[in-house]
């Protein structure tokens, strides 16, 4: 007990950390040593290229995406409460809370989750997901495997499912009702992050 | 308008009443066909002999050729088992006429009920009721219900699961052989039971025959209530994989009984052998599965017999596991779940479905004979009926499962992100039925008298789960309000986002450090995509991203069913062409200029009248081929990708064209010659 707290001390802001995200101080901890351990050259923050050392999202389609998330409009540098709070939105729920609004708050309930991967789609920050945005990633995923129009007709497909307003682009609220029968507690919730 | 109103409930009580009456003359007619088999065959055997007699004293006479014989003994076999599949699909279709019984009680109730009816019948003539043959069971009426269930598991929550549903079948039907094993040993420990000739062997060979949860049973009830997907894979899950507990344990067991002794050795090779017998048959499984999607690359070239190498190997795997004890059960779900994307890859639309219906059929025959027959055993057998025994095994299997999933619900819970709650733990807890296969198992017990005790007891527990567990089971859920099971219908965009959070979670795992589910799936996925696909995959759908499969299966459910209606419906690209051209796109300007309407409704016309042509030309029929018929194979799926994209180029270069306006007919007529040269093509 005496050595968690002393540990603690190394993380900055962390009762505020704790209490924004929902973490345990013993969580933190863990993310401090996975932040430091991908922190190569000690500088306090990670910078791209710390990501792109991860092995595996060199493969990933939408790795590029994934590492752009965690840098906020501007900026090219992450502190470890960023990181976290990132992170914090693949906490599991906790079913048994009572939802009185307090569930609302919270980066991991399931508006947020799917906000978070809503805005990994929606790269120009308008609030839709346009058919060119759909075209780049299912190009992104499906490589290079597929003919231009198979992309396309897809991406026609999928719009036309979702656009129930008629706009000729995915809003926010659309997205979420495309994905309602999904459980996307479970779907994006990572076990290490209880 | 009134009169009518009154004529209709009337004539439905009467549709009602024939229906019933219909059921009862059925009924009574075949078990007096099988009860009279044996009379008719001394009548017959009495006629040759008659006619042998009279032939040997008309030798001198001329013989009269017999215009109209009687011979019932060659055809005996088939024709009672033709009989009693006639039977169980009677009763089937009964059940749903009558719609008012079959939603308090559960059809597997009825079915029992409707063989202790034809059981009490048979007995009532004097005949001796056919016993539910052990044999008959495991390798004729049991493996086709498996493979219909292992063939539509659904992958994805059942591997999201695995850790839990291992944990329940393996460790929970452990606990149930010892806790009841042990329990019922203290019980025959007591004077008034006057069964302390039942040593501790017996019992905890009796508590392996009747822990394991019963897939039948539990497909049965659990198919009527439509509970959630989760609740579902674990109870369903769980039933599946305690097979090899079972086998093991029984097996051990019943050697131990015969040596009377347990050895610290023959504990431990217990133990190994749990890991050969469950890991055997999953390779087992693995091997046939594979082979079967390697021969499916093949089968092209008649695709008349492509079910039938689904079906044969897996029954195949069943068997070959069942050689070597090893458990045939995960052996047939092992090879359903290997062959199922390569082979669907692989056959033609016609045979998928084929496929589905047979499977689907065999399996609803399979389970509906299974309960009959159990009803008609139960009248059958000879009982030994003893209170103490009976009643106290129903409420320790009642006990030990309560105590079995609280205890390791308690313990999973720390290991799983959505937690399973008290209600999900009273559903799997009751969900727990009991039912064919213990009975077969403890009908293949050495004959004595122990062996007629553990049969009425587990007859009595299989009655009880079945008929008091499965009636209340449905009131239960909606008085629970446990989540239901939501009918979804395909979407692209859930498959879309499904895979985009399914790379989104890989790397974010990635970026933790943490190898979690995602990653493992992803690994597999790659290795899948690399090697063995290209192996086992015909043609150009090896390459083929899982995505693309998805979408073209859609579009040619879509298109079948534009086609079935018979109406030129809109095509979903023809639609698409209007929202493309009325949205400005970034990018460079296109000139914005409309094909006039009646060149679109030629072009629409002719292309539409071209598809209609080429489906009702048929050829005369032929024994060895089907025919071929447009909207099966992979042949009617390039063509209708090949018009769609036709219709399209030809909707949206026009917008260029004007100026040089027979381009457009051009294409046209190209795309039509396309069209011409495909029909041509499949002759």
């Amino acid at each position: 007990m005496g050595s968690s707290s002393s540990s603690r001390n190394k993380i900055p802001n962390a009762q505020e950390l704790m209490d924004q995200t929902g973490f345990s101080s013993a969580h933190l901890l863990r993310l401090y040593d996975r932040f430091e351990c991908l922190d190569r050259d000690n500088r306090g923050y990670l910078s791209p290229d710390d990501f792109e050392a991860v092995g595996g999202l060199a493969m990933n389609p939408i790795g590029g995406r994934i590492i752009d998330a965690f840098f906020s409009s501007g900026q090219d540098t992450v502190d470890f409460s960023s990181f976290v709070r990132i992170l914090a939105h693949f906490r599991p729920t906790d079913r048994n809370r009572n939802k009185e609004g307090t569930q609302q708050e919270l980066p991991n309930s399931r508006t947020r989750k799917l906000k978070f991967a809503f805005q990994l789609y929606d790269l120009d920050r308008d609030g839709k997901i346009s058919r060119e945005e759909l075209l780049q990633v299912l190009r992104a995923m499906l490589g290079l495997q597929v003919t231009e129009e198979q992309l396309q007709s897809i991406a026609e497909r999928a719009i036309q499912e979702a656009d129930l307003d008629k706009d000729d682009a995915i809003s926010f609220d659309e997205f979420k009702k495309s994905l309602e029968k999904v459980d996307i507690d479970t779907k994006m919730s990572i076990g290490f992050l209880k | 308008r009134t009169l009518a109103l009154k004529m209709a409930p009337l004539r439905r009580s009467s549709t009602l009443r024939l229906t019933g009456l219909l059921c009862l003359s059925f009924l009574v007619f075949f078990s007096r066909g099988f009860a009279s088999h044996d009379v008719v065959s001394e009548k017959s055997s009495g006629t040759i002999q008659e006619d042998s007699h009279s032939q040997a004293n008309s030798t001198a006479h001329k013989k009269t050729f017999p215009v109209l014989s009687f011979n019932y003994e060659h055809v005996r076999t088939p024709f009672e088992i033709s009989l009693w599949i006639l039977l169980a699909l009677f009763m089937k279709l009964g059940f749903h006429i009558i719609p008012t019984v079959s939603h308090i009680v559960p059809e597997s109730c009825l079915l029992i009920f409707v063989g202790l009816l034809v059981g009490g019948i048979i007995k009532a003539t004097g005949e001796q009721p056919p016993v539910l043959d052990s044999n008959l069971f495991f390798l004729y009426l049991l493996p086709p219900i498996i493979l219909d269930a292992g063939y539509f598991l659904p992958m994805r929550s059942f591997t999201e699961n695995i850790g839990t549903i291992l944990m329940f079948a393996v460790v929970g039907t452990l606990w149930n052989v010892f806790f009841i094993g042990g329990m019922m040993y203290a019980v025959c420990q007591i004077d008034a039971a006057e069964l302390a000739h039942v040593d501790l062997l017996s019992c905890l060979l009796f508590g392996s025959i009747i822990s394991a949860v019963d897939p039948v049973s539990v497909l049965a009830v659990f198919e009527e209530i439509h509970i959630n997907e989760l609740l579902h894979i674990l109870v369903f899950g769980e039933s599946l994989l305690n097979d090899a507990v079972t086998v093991v344990l029984y097996h051990l067991f019943k050697e131990f009984a015969h040596e009377q002794t347990i050895t610290v050795t023959g504990a431990i090779l217990g133990v190994i052998s749990f890991f050969v017998v469950s890991l055997g048959g999953v390779m087992v499984g693995v091997i046939y599965g594979i082979v079967g999607a390697f021969t499916s690359r093949f089968t092209s070239y008649s695709r008349v017999i492509e079910p039938l190498f689904v079906f044969l190997y897996s029954y195949m795997a069943y068997l070959s596991a069942e050689i070597f004890h090893l458990s045939g059960i995960m052996s047939l779900i092992a090879c359903g779940v290997i062959m199922r994307p390569y082979v669907e890859a692989n056959i033609s639309h016609k045979s998928y479905t084929t496929v589905k219906y047979f499977l689907k059929m065999w399996s609803s025959v399979s389970d509906t004979l299974i309960f009959i027959f159990l009803g008609v055993s139960t009248v059958a057998g000879p009982h030994t009926w003893n209170w103490i025994f009976v009643i106290f095994t129903v409420i320790f299997c009642l006990v030990s499962r309560v105590l079995g999933v609280i205890g390791l619900t308690a313990f999973i819970n720390k290991f799983r992100i959505v937690k399973l709650t008290k209600k999900d733990q009273f559903i799997i807890a009751y969900g727990g039925l009991r039912g064919a296969i213990a009975f077969s198992l403890g009908f293949l017990l050495d004959n004595d008298e122990i062996k007629n005790l553990f049969l009425t007891a587990i007859i009595t527990v299989i009655f009880f789960t079945v008929f008091v567990q499965g009636m209340t089971i449905r009131p239960l859920v909606e008085l629970l309000a446990v989540k239901k099971k939501k009918e979804s219908k395909e979407s692209i965009n859930e498959e879309i986002h499904t895979q985009f959070l399914d790379h989104l979670l890989t790397g974010i795992e990635d970026i933790c450090g943490h190898y979690g589910h995602h990653h493992w799936k992803d690994k597999l996925n790659r290795f899948n995509k690399t090697y063995v696909k290209r192996w086992l995959i015909a043609g150009e759908r090896s390459t083929e991203p899982q995505l693309i499969s998805f979408y073209n299966k859609m579009e040619l459910k879509q298109a079948m069913m534009m086609v079935e209606s018979g109406s030129a419906a809109k095509l979903p690209t023809i639609v698409s062409t209007v929202s493309i051209r009325n949205v400005p796109t970034k990018g460079a300007p296109k000139p914005s200029r409309a094909i006039s309407k009646s060149r679109e409704e030629e072009i629409r016309r002719l292309l539409r009248a071209n598809l209609q042509k080429t489906r009702q030309r048929l050829r005369s029929y032929s024994r060895y081929e089907l025919l071929n018929d447009p909207l099966e194979d992979n042949i009617s799926e390039a063509r209708f990708r090949k018009q769609r994209e036709m219709e399209r180029r030809v909707m949206t270069e026009p917008l260029e064209i004007e100026p040089k306006c027979n381009k457009g007919v051009y294409q046209t007529v190209r795309g039509l010659s396309i069209l011409h040269q495909n029909r041509f093509r499949t002759h």
